[in-house]
């Protein structure tokens, strides 16, 4: 009975396809893991109110909502209030600073704001 | 901002536009129009920052270009104020865009899947365990709670998102813990997310009572360093939790100017109890738990200073304390981190028989000029409103010359906390606030 002879090479030759094709079928194999991200529930849209036909003769409300601190960034108003008055006299500017933190309500000064304005501009973050 | 434009357009009918610097304007409009206010408000945007620019900046601000629209800025005001709002803007009812997360992933390869966990960072760019069904079944074995038990309602920053037990054992999972570390990781989870600002605000985790020991937590030498797997895989699974369960994305919705590197970790560390000398009471007992409760502390903060060496005899410890106190934040007190062997000499050389003699010696000698109070931004933005209002000690203080000394801090706001080995009578100062901690019994 003859002996099969395999030389050495070869085993190794196909030991090392062996380990390859286990490899890339392991590194292809498709996995499902879980999804760490949670839904967020968005809110529903509400619409913006009617804008006015220009600012002309109309009181604009400039309001600090103290961000950074009193003084942070109470000059940007100052600024837009100086243009107004020298581009665009017709336009009353009203500077208040809000009450309370940055983030709370003011209802008594949105009141104000309604009785006595036409528009209003909000800030400033950042 | 937003809100007070909402409830003035709204409630009011006032046109409304909002000023803010770019990347809050960006934020405005996106994330938090969708989750949070629903209403297409106009924006302008200044370059940023604007806070803190001299008058000079300012006036180039308004004589520049909005950055949201490209027109010059006083154009874009009046525009924003008189143009009709469009078929969009005039929108009432449910967002079109809403679309639910799947529990389960699409199937892909581990290398394609770790690739996207970055793309959408829910990671913090070092490898995670990729959380199979099967990995986070067994890790959800750690609790007695069920998966779809609710932690918490997330609100911030934006959104409502339920964060359940199943959710925070994914994380646990993908920060590499043991089921045993679940119940301290479920206590933590009712802290999330954690504090975030623009400030580039950081966070403490802090651990008492027998959980330290049953899981093998380090709060002997190097306890803040690389070197404890409890340690490092609590800390990180928080950030973890805060960036998916917390939705925090970098220029989505945090804007942390520096940010901070410790938010890899968030100074999760373990009090050294058992090496605390006789009448000074761990933490948590101090907080009023029971020294064999399980308790985990988050508290949030900026800032620490070492000691660099030991204490000195000629210049006793709390005196150095107090000297690098003063140049915290001024935000009502701190914490300091100290090897046990700093605080024997406490007590037993300089005579602080308990915590709280030093917290109270520490607040009655850290003074302050009030113009240094008053210069840190975070400071002034919430106590000036509280000084308008009329509430002391903080009205008093802006009637003051700016060269006047005061004490801004309180003894309640000062927390000693002991960690370490005993190799170096060293410490640290921090701004960081502590308040009453979390049960983990509750979490078992």
């Amino acid at each position: 009975m003859k002996r099969l002879f395999i030389p050495a090479s070869s085993v190794l030759m196909i030991f090392a396809l062996v380990t390859v094709l286990h490899a890339t079928s392991v590194g292809s194999e498709k996995i499902t893991v879980m999804n760490p991200a949670i839904t967020s529930t968005m809110v529903d849209r509400v619409p913006l109110t009617n804008r006015l036909d220009s600012l002309d003769g109309k009181t604009l409300y400039m309001v600090d909502i103290g961000w950074g601190g009193p003084d942070a960034a109470y000059s940007v108003f100052e600024e837009m209030r100086a243009w107004f008055s020298e581009n665009m006299p017709n336009v009353k500017t009203v500077l208040k600073r809000k009450q309370g933190p940055y983030s709370a309500d003011d209802p008594e000064l949105w009141k104000e704001i309604k009785e006595k304005g036409d528009a209003a501009l909000i800030g400033i973050s950042g | 901002m937003s809100q007070h434009c909402k409830t003035l357009e709204h409630d009011y009918q006032i046109p409304t536009v909002g000023a803010a610097a770019a990347n809050i304007v960006k934020y405005a409009m996106g994330y938090n129009f969708l989750y949070t206010n629903g209403m297409p408000i106009r924006y302008v945007g200044f370059p940023f920052p604007v806070a803190g620019q001299p008058k000079s900046v300012h006036r180039q601000y308004i004589e520049g270009n909005d950055e949201v629209s490209g027109k010059p800025m006083m154009t874009a005001i009046m525009d924003a104020l008189t143009q009709p709002p469009t078929e969009e803007e005039k929108y009432a009812g449910p967002p079109p865009e809403a679309a639910p997360e799947p529990r389960l992933l699409n199937p892909d390869t581990a290398d394609n899947l770790q690739r996207l966990f970055k793309e959408k960072d829910w990671t913090d760019y070092n490898p995670i365990i990729l959380p199979t069904e099967e990995r986070v079944a067994e890790m959800l074995t750690g609790t007695n709670r069920k998966p779809d038990d609710v932690i918490k309602e997330i609100t911030w920053p934006g959104g409502k998102r339920l964060f359940t037990v199943e959710k925070a054992a994914v994380c646990a999972v993908m920060a590499g813990a043991k089921k045993e570390y679940l119940p301290l990781i479920l206590a933590l989870a009712t802290q999330v997310p954690f504090g975030n600002s623009t400030s580039s605000m950081a966070n403490m985790i802090l651990v008492n009572g027998p959980i330290r020991n049953e899981l093998g937590m380090n709060d002997g030498g190097n306890a803040m360093g690389p070197h404890n797997e409890v340690n490092a895989v609590i800390g990180r699974v928080f950030t973890l939790m805060s960036k998916t369960a917390g939705n925090l994305h970098h220029g989505k919705t945090t804007f942390s100017s520096l940010g901070s590197n410790l938010q890899y970790n968030n100074l999760c560390i373990a009090e050294n109890e058992e090496a605390l000398p006789e009448g000074w009471d761990p933490f948590h007992v101090q907080m009023g738990f029971k020294p064999s409760d399980s308790v985990v502390t988050v508290g949030t903060g900026w800032t620490y200073i070492s000691s660099v060496g030991e204490v000195q005899t000629a210049y006793p410890a709390h005196f150095l304390m107090r000297d690098y106190m003063r140049s915290l934040s001024g935000m009502r007190g701190g914490t300091v981190l100290m090897d046990p062997t700093v605080a024997a000499l406490l007590k037993d050389e300089q005579g602080f028989k308990t915590k709280v003699m030093l917290s109270e010696w520490l607040a009655d000698n850290v003074e302050k000029t009030v113009a240094s109070f008053w210069g840190n931004g975070v400071v002034s933005t919430f106590f000036t409103s509280m000084a308008y209002q009329g509430l002391e000690p903080y009205a008093g203080y802006l009637k003051m010359p700016g060269d006047k000394l005061i004490k801004p801090m309180t003894a309640r706001g000062i927390q000693i906390i002991a960690v370490g080995g005993g190799i170096q009578t060293t410490w640290f100062v921090t701004d960081f606030g502590l308040g009453r901690g979390v049960l983990v019994d509750e979490w078992r």
